[in-house]
């Protein structure tokens, strides 16, 4: 008792002197050979066996056993010299300084009675009672405690501790911060004054010591292993222009353990936290966690191909590169939301349980840094020169921008979920009306192809090709672009108004208006770059000078539409049946004006009329038929085996009509006035042909054979 | 384009400068009713720059760089941004044309560069945010108010101090207001500090080679006055962008140098254009904000922003306080903490509720400027 009032009149000097002490048992410590820092507990009994026993008899076994095999066989061989080394160091002690209670245990009973007595005696308000010696004993053992693990040099690791050990050693800080707040109540009584500077003290080494290893352990974390769980691709059917086109999404969120840390350190998060909150150090625990995390989340973003660029970067960049990182980005933002966002939040939600503010304050501030770094890339994206080949990036990241948020929702705080959400519309908007202008792209480069070199053969036309496979793949995100076409093309419309877009084709102009009131904006859209299309054909169909070609032209682009079209249930169902028939039939007047323009003149020459003239064959007339039958059927087949209809129904369709055509008719013929010529030579000389001759003739156009002949037709 | 070149340019520029806008003057009245509603456009957009900054300059010294100002600096430059939005719509025919077109795709390239900058300030808010933890740390130590200010409390700050130095060194290569404390720090420490680069680093959204300074620059650069025959053939629109972009560049300047931003620099040559209505509160400013730069107390300084050297000035004080306070405390020093805590925190305060706007505010003018480029690119892109 009087030490304790010499104590709090010199309150100065008597610090110093306990802490000079105890740097000088650390030392003496550090100078023993065999001083480990694992092995702090074997040190406690040599200096301090009367200063810090064990809080019980039972955990000395147990410390030691965890504390290392070396040493347990040590102090279990011989138990006997280790305390009697610790007796004598106590001696030693005793004549340097005054008397040390022997047990943190009792002292720790002491405590807690003194601080039940406390908050009664602040009850009665009257004068409060001395500060017993005890107090002071136990900031020293506590301190000495906090100095075994909190070494200058190299502190003892949190995770090192055995768990009696860390429990004790929480129990006293814990019983430290009890101590302190039961005697900030007598702040004002001056001989308390030094007492609580004293407790304040020994907590804020305690408080130093824990919040170093709540980082250390927050920092001993791996990355979160989701690369597993997103196996589950988009349900889009074709990548064919663009192959590397699909990001897979990750599949429903799987339980997924708190971000890398394993159930140990997890728990001793748990602990420590609520170790600094308790002990009023909730923001030193709060930015540790913040940091901590932020860098996890960071460092999880760049392994996992998340380059930060600046805006104006993105713009320099190829489009091959940027493509690719798109395609990583857009796999980063739904892993965001599907994995890293929940599992932040269950982390967050674990190491702060009793904290439910905290752990939404920490959640919210994490995702809504990654979030917003997140969407400066989109938006970087957004500001790129406009290209036909981007429509489906964009697309992407459209539906990536408009599918997570509603996840998203769910995981943060409303406040910043409206934030979000006008990030994102926005976002969204200005890549709506990217694509939408890409398609008026598309309008003006169909308009504006207008090579005057035709095709060779009639064969499909390079520009059909590319508009059905670019419409074909767009046509996969056919609900997306019926959205973007709905919510955003308001203003396009009000400028097609006023522009010039349908005098090209009044009749479809008519017929949009007719069905305006069922179609869809992108309906429409559609519907006009199909006629875009067919007018641009019909402008190409007039560049060959054979009318025929012409007609093989037109049917071969036509079927390659129509086959497109019918092979993709999207645009099938935008185009609609009606359009398809009207189509089909268009297909069909080109096919019967083949059949006239090349079938019906070679079967013109087998007309019967003037052969006949008064019962009898005029022979002349019937060389002269036949003559030329036969050279225009060469002329026909040398030309249109040069013919390109790659389209397989289409060449068997054609081949059957004509054969059904020409070959009765010859036979006919033939049946009819072979028998005119004597046979032998002049049989041979006009009777060229026998129908099957005919049939296997036929049977050879349109394979695209360049025969020499051949080249002198287009 | 060195400074030195184009100051000279701008200098010598204003000799010959009233003939060229004589050009354009009888070029606009020739051209009949129509184009004088065009100058009449223009002449009131350049009165607009003029009164929004006007004010902007001659507020008292206790005000320039606050927060506020600088909110009122955003507000002025959309202000200015939405006239010339109208402005661009108004005379797109013409400026989709060349002449024309060439400048007005020069203006977007630098309303990219904008962006990144405009980026950057949200970063520099999100790193005075990060200060603010370490300082709530500081004040919850100190404040006499929740407790009696002990030896732990002393430590507990002193350890705040530190690790608060180390993010404010951070950004910056060179050494900062807290070099010198730092290794103050180093002897003072009873115990082995242990940094581990824990609070280290904060995520800037753009790559670490990525400088404010060079992007300032590059935008600076191209950035020339338009000459006469440009005037003439674009009728008076080159003077428009011209203005725009000087407008842009120069709030850009000053968003960089008040705020903490990955590489900044306030001395990036740009010239100011002499003979313009608007061009005496730009010289005002310039004017201020570089004194303001040079005064001893701001040269390593973080940001210019007047919050950001109050926090510093702070922080500086009570560092010092910390470091070289014996116990017991004396009346006296107790007197200073007190009043250093109450300044640190009341400046918190202004943070805390000045920062979210700030905030939105940077949000809202990358929003304008970017839909103003691709509002005005979508349209000449329409068929």
């Amino acid at each position: 008792m009087d030490t304790g009032k010499e104590k709090s009149n010199i309150p100065e000097k008597s610090q110093s002197f306990v802490s000079r002490n105890n740097e000088k048992d650390e030392k003496k410590e550090g100078n023993q050979p065999d001083s480990d820092q694992n092995h702090p507990q074997n040190n406690e009994i040599t200096t301090a066996e009367a200063q810090e026993p064990p809080p019980d008899g039972a955990t000395e076994v147990e410390q030691d056993n965890v504390a290392g095999e070396a040493k347990q066989d040590n102090v279990a061989a011989d138990p006997e010299t280790e305390i009697k080394e610790g007796e004598e160091a106590t001696d030693l002690k005793n004549e340097e300084s005054s008397p040390l209670p022997p047990d943190l245990n009792k002292v720790s009973e002491e405590i807690d009675q003194y601080i039940s007595n406390l908050s009664s005696s602040k009850q009665d308000d009257s004068n409060p009672p001395d500060v017993p010696i005890f107090v002071e004993h136990f900031a020293v053992l506590v301190e000495a405690k906090i100095e075994d693990y909190d070494y200058s040099d190299s502190p003892v690791k949190w995770i090192q501790l055995s768990k009696e050990d860390s429990t004790s050693f929480l129990d006293s800080i814990n019983r430290v911060c009890r101590l302190s707040s039961a005697l900030s109540e007598f702040s004002s009584e001056y001989k308390y004054a030094y007492t609580i500077n004293r407790i304040d003290g020994v907590l804020q080494r305690a408080m130093s010591y824990i919040e170093e290893e709540f980082k250390s352990l927050l920092e001993d974390h791996k990355l979160s292993d989701f690369d597993h769980n997103n196996n589950h691709s988009k349900p889009r059917q074709s990548t064919s222009s663009n192959p590397n086109q699909d990001a897979p999404e990750p599949g429903p969120v799987e339980e997924t353990n708190s971000p890398g840390y394993v159930d140990e350190n997890l728990s001793n998060l748990i602990r420590l936290s609520t170790a600094m909150i308790l002990g009023g150090y909730e923001s030193e625990c709060r930015l540790a966690y913040f940091v901590a995390r932020r860098n996890a989340l960071d460092e999880s973003l760049h392994k996992h191909g998340f380059e930060k660029h600046s805006i104006d970067d993105v713009q320099k960049m190829q489009w091959e590169s940027l493509e690719r990182e798109i395609v990583a980005w857009l796999k980063i933002f739904r892993q965001c939301a599907a994995v890293h966002f929940p599992s932040e939040r269950k982390l967050s939600n674990a190491v702060f349980s009793d904290y439910p503010l905290i752990s939404e304050s920490m959640v919210s501030c994490l995702s809504r840094n990654m979030v917003i770094q997140l969407l400066t890339f989109s938006k970087a994206v957004a500001m790129t020169k406009r290209a036909a080949e981007k429509l489906f990036k964009f697309l992407d990241i459209y539906e990536v921008l408009r599918d997570v948020l509603p996840t998203m929702e769910s995981l943060l705080s409303e406040e910043i979920v409206d934030e979000l959400k006008t990030e994102t519309s926005l976002i969204r908007s200005w890549f709506a009306d990217s694509m939408i202008s890409i398609f008026g792209e598309l309008e003006n480069s169909i308009k504006a192809d207008s090579g005057k070199t035709p095709v060779p053969g009639g064969a499909v036309h390079p520009l059909t090709r590319y508009t059905m496979n670019y419409l074909k793949y767009a046509c996969e995100y056919k609900d997306t672009l019926e959205q973007v076409f709905r919510e955003h093309q308001k203003i396009d419309r009000v400028e097609s108004a006023t522009g010039s877009e349908f005098e090209y084709n009044p009749e479809a102009q008519a017929q949009n208006a007719n069905n305006e009131a069922k179609q869809s904006p992108f309906q429409l859209q559609m519907m006009k770059v199909m006629d875009l299309l067919d007018a641009n054909l019909e402008a190409k169909s007039k560049l060959y000078r054979d009318p025929s070609l012409s007609s093989i032209f037109m049917m071969n682009n036509g079927r390659y539409i129509l086959q497109k079209i019918k092979g993709s249930t999207e645009i099938n169902s935008l185009m609609g049946d009606t359009w398809y028939r009207k189509r089909s039939s268009d297909l069909r007047q080109y096919h019967k004006c083949y059949q006239r323009e090349t079938w019906g003149k070679l079967l013109n020459c087998l007309h019967p009329e003037g052969l006949n003239v008064n019962g009898k064959v005029v022979k002349p007339v019937l060389k002269d038929k036949f003559n030329s039958f036969n050279k225009m059927f060469d002329e026909i087949h040398k030309t249109q085996s040069s013919w390109v209809v790659s389209d397989e129904q289409l060449q068997s369709e054609l081949r059957v009509s004509i054969s059904n055509m020409v070959i009765p008719a010859y036979r006919s013929f033939l049946g009819r006035f072979s028998s005119v010529f004597t046979p032998g030579r002049q049989t041979e000389k006009y009777v060229k042909y026998q129908a099957e001759d005919i049939e296997t003739n036929i049977d050879e156009l349109f394979d695209g054979n360049a025969a020499p002949a051949g080249r002198r037709r287009v | 384009m060195p400074s030195s070149d184009n100051q000279s340019s701008s200098m010598s520029f204003a000799s010959y400068r009233r003939p060229i806008l004589g050009i354009r003057n009888d070029q606009i009245h020739s051209m009949g009713a129509n184009h004088d509603s065009n100058a009449q456009e223009l002449d009131s957009f350049q009165r607009h720059v003029f009164a929004q900054f006007k004010d902007l300059s001659a507020v008292s010294p206790d005000e320039l760089l606050s927060i506020t100002w600088v909110q009122k600096l955003l507000d002025a430059f959309t202000s200015c941004q939405e006239e010339f939005k109208v402005i661009l719509s108004n005379n797109k025919d013409q400026l989709l044309k060349p002449p024309a077109d060439r400048l007005v795709s020069e203006f977007f390239d630098r309303a990219i560069k904008a962006l990144d900058i405009c980026n950057a300030s949200r970063d520099g808010i999100e790193k005075i945010r990060l200060w603010q933890k370490h300082l709530d740390i500081i004040i919850c130590a100190l404040d006499a108010r929740q407790r009696m200010i002990g030896e732990g409390q002393f430590r507990r700050a002193r350890k705040a101090l530190m690790d608060l130095a180390l993010v404010m060194l951070d950004e910056k290569d060179t050494g900062g207001v807290f070099s010198n404390r730092n290794r103050s720090f180093g002897r003072h420490k009873g115990k082995g500090h242990r940094s581990s680069g824990h609070s280290r680093s904060l995520s800037w959204s753009v790559s670490h080679s990525w400088s404010a300074s060079k992007q300032l620059q590059s935008i600076a650069n191209n950035l020339a006055l338009p000459r006469g025959n440009e005037l003439a053939a674009t009728n008076g629109l080159a003077m428009l962008v011209y203005t725009m972009s000087f407008v842009l560049m120069f709030i850009l300047w000053v968003l960089v140098a008040v705020i903490p931003c990955q590489d900044r620099s306030i001395q990036i040559p740009f010239a100011i254009p002499r003979q313009f209505s608007w061009s005496a509160p730009f010289f005002l400013l310039h004017g201020r904000i570089m004194d303001e730069s040079k005064k001893r107390e701001h040269r390593n300084s973080s940001g210019l922003l007047k919050e950001i050297c109050q926090i510093e000035k702070c922080v500086h004080q009570i560092t010092d306080l910390v470091d070289s306070a014996q116990f017991p405390l004396t009346e006296e020093q107790k007197e200073d903490v007190k009043e250093c805590v109450r300044e640190l925190s009341l400046v918190c305060e202004v943070c805390k509720s000045g920062l979210d706007p700030l905030e939105r505010q940077l949000r809202e003018v990358f929003r304008k400027i970017m839909s103003c480029r691709l509002e005005f690119l979508g349209k000449t892109t329409q068929p």
